[in-house]
């Protein structure tokens, strides 16, 4: 059934790549460790959290309930915003500027401020030493280039850094990534992979939603592109088309093609305008010279080519979390990060595997404009 | 074990609005006729005839259209358990609208267009005042004459939970204050005030912290022989449940989103004490003819 989804696959023996494996703990452990850290003492973690939209509330409900974790300050330049977050936040100083985050001795800020903002916001963190760990949601920086540079900054301050490509931590592309760092499939020949919402599928012509988000592959497909990092290694870019619905210059669709290690050939198709996608979703498909996996938000299927084909779904795979909110990936996330800051180790997605992310976009966006 | 005639059998409204918490695959495959508001009326309608006691929804245009439908043709005494607000409708609207403060702009717009006058009173002054309480209160007002003007009192309006992200994002914040003023506010109105939840433990927990009456309020939450979505764990939830007999808990995702078949999830369902309810969607005449006949023999009155 799956093999027929792959288009072009390339049949030759090929090496699997190296795959970075530091993500590999299990969920109940961390929970367990958290805890007992909170009860050896090793300290609260005082956290402040920059940009409060929709991830901002997210990750600071998630933050107040996490052991060893102390929510101390909110930062928002809207004053209407910053009203109704006092209202809720009654222990926690509500600011309009980085400047009232010096005194308060963070070990560690969340920045959910709109992509543009984040390279001067994450700088300002690092160079005043408001904080010395950094998570920031996805995607690190509007370019390679600002990604870098904030790479650069985050090793020089020794400290933990995190980007918000929560999708790693569903159970479904966990156990594709254990199944593949089991070389399961033997050696992977070709993927395709896709991301689809339905978020703009009623967009018109002249429309600024899609301007507003920063175009479809810095939403959804930066998601997809660092599972296919995670999945496969490095990649570079062989062709890419974009097309733009509302004509205003953001892309509304992205289809290209890339290489992989050891001639791994890839695909990918992303867009915001599919009807019938109520929630984001995202997926894989993955050819092996033993056998093909499918993988999305839901399920992991395996076919291999001398066994009977098995499903694994989210319920299979142990799903559940300390406290959900919006998904269980983003409590792994958000505990992760935590738990990371507290054993000084820098855990993926980290600022240089997202400014690979950010190094393909580019990419993408230079060979999509060299052919048109 | 539950007492089978203490349980009450509703029909839930997920498949309406496109959800499969088993795979979206699933959910797309269910094709298009579920969109469609009077063969979603049937369905309720083929429930009720089953054994179902009423109908539990989220508050959209979509199920607004269902329960007109519904309420054109003869039933008696309806009852009904709404959610507020449809979270994923607003999300989308906030994408739309430009963030957080674009979608409380076009929420007051809405609010203004009911000529609610109660509503736009208490709303205007939580927005005076940055007031929590006043906005919850006019949001309220503005939900549920939505559903009075659709229902035009054909249909008794039992409870309306509060959807499981706002109830879980007051648990985390520990707010407390917000709980109590809805659970007043609702009884004041002689409707009964019930929380959506997937982190049941967790709130079982805190509302004994805070002394919140559980013989006063409903809830509904995952329950099913996998734990799917019983967080942080099935046997936390159980023991949870064990400890409320007084609380009117429904379980919702009984069959663990397609999962389980019914006659296992009904077994399960059994073995649970306290329970008071279950919802269970269903997408097809058949299913809903099938669904509701085995739960109304195993838990229904």
């Amino acid at each position: 059934m799956l093999r027929r989804h792959i288009e072009d696959a390339d049949c030759r023996r090929v090496k699997f790549p190296a795959i970075i494996t530091d993500f590999d703990f299990k969920e109940s452990l961390l929970r367990g460790a958290l805890s007992e850290m909170s009860k050896s003492g090793r300290g609260i973690l005082k956290v402040a959290v920059i940009g409060l939209g929709k991830m901002g509330l997210l990750h600071s409900s998630l933050l107040s309930v996490l052991p060893n974790v102390e929510l101390v300050a909110l930062c928002d330049k809207s004053g209407m915003t910053r009203r109704v977050f006092r209202s809720f936040f009654r222990r926690v100083q509500v600011n309009d500027n980085l400047e009232d985050l010096y005194d308060l001795n963070l070990d560690a800020v969340y920045i959910t401020t709109p992509i543009p903002s984040h390279f001067p916001i994450v700088k300002a963190i690092y160079s005043t030493r408001i904080a010395r760990n950094v998570f920031v949601e996805k995607t690190l920086s509007s370019n390679y280039d600002g990604a870098q540079k904030l790479y650069a900054l985050a090793q020089a301050s020794g400290g933990t850094n995190m980007v918000g490509y929560m999708k790693r931590f569903a159970v479904t592309f966990k156990k594709a990534k254990e199944l593949l760092s089991e070389s399961i499939l033997g050696d992977v020949v070709a993927f395709s992979a896709y991301a689809y919402s339905s978020d703009l599928s009623e967009t018109s012509r002249g429309s600024r939603a899609s301007m507003s988000r920063g175009g479809v592959l810095g939403d959804l497909g930066s998601h997809v592109l660092d599972l296919a990092l995670w999945f496969f290694g490095d990649l570079q870019v062989e062709s890419a088309k974009l097309e733009s619905v509302s004509d205003l210059g953001a892309e509304d669709f992205a289809r290209f093609r890339v290489r992989g290690p050891n001639d791994l050939k890839g695909k990918f198709d992303i867009t915001w305008c599919r009807k019938e996608y109520r929630m984001p979703e995202f997926g894989f498909l993955i050819q092996g010279t033993d056998g093909i996996m499918s993988v999305n938000d839901d399920n992991v299927e395996l076919e291999l080519h001398d066994r009977k084909p098995h499903k694994w779904y989210r319920h299979d795979l142990d799903d559940n979390v300390g406290f959900l909110l919006g998904a269980p990936e983003y409590f792994r996330e958000d505990e992760c990060f935590i738990k990371s800051i507290l054993d000084g180790i820098n855990m993926e997605p980290n600022f240089y595997s997202a400014s690979e992310v950010d190094r393909i976009i580019e990419q993408v966006k230079n060979e999509a404009y060299e052919r048109s | 074990m539950s007492d089978k005639r203490s349980m009450r059998l509703l029909v839930g409204d997920n498949p309406f609005h496109g959800i499969s918490h088993l795979s979206q695959e699933r959910s797309r495959a269910r094709g298009n006729a579920l969109d469609n508001a009077e063969y979603a009326a049937e369905l309720v309608m083929t429930a009720l005839e089953n054994g179902a006691d009423g109908f539990m929804f989220s508050v959209s245009e979509t199920t607004l259209s269902i329960l007109q439908e519904v309420c054109k043709k003869e039933i008696k005494n309806l009852s009904l358990h709404a959610i507020v607000p449809y979270a994923y409708e607003y999300v989308r609207l906030a994408t739309q609208a430009g963030g957080i403060t674009g979608l409380a702009k076009k929420i007051g717009k809405q609010v203004i267009a009911t000529m609610n006058v109660k509503a736009i009173v208490t709303g205007l002054k939580g927005v005076v005042r940055t007031d929590p309480v006043s906005l919850m209160k006019a949001y309220m007002l503005y939900e549920i004459s939505r559903i009075r003007s659709v229902t035009r009192g054909k249909a008794n309006l039992d409870s309306v939970m509060l959807h499981e992200v706002i109830t879980e994002v007051a648990l985390a914040l520990n707010l407390d204050w917000l709980f109590r003023s809805y659970i007043d506010f609702m009884w004041k109105l002689k409707i009964q005030p019930g929380f959506e939840t997937r982190n049941f433990a967790y709130l079982v927990r805190k509302f004994k912290e805070w002394d919140i009456d559980f013989r006063k309020i409903a809830i509904v939450t995952a329950f099913n022989r996998v734990g799917f979505q019983m967080n942080p764990s099935k046997i936390e939830c159980e023991k949870a449940l064990g400890t409320i007999p007084e609380s009117k808990v429904t379980a919702m995702s009984i069959l663990a989103a397609g999962y389980l078949k019914p006659p296992e999830a009904i077994d399960y369902i059994r073995t649970l004490p306290n329970l008071k309810g279950v919802v269970i969607g269903v997408s097809k005449e058949r299913h809903a003819r099938e669904t509701f006949g085995l739960l109304k023999e195993k838990l229904g009155s």
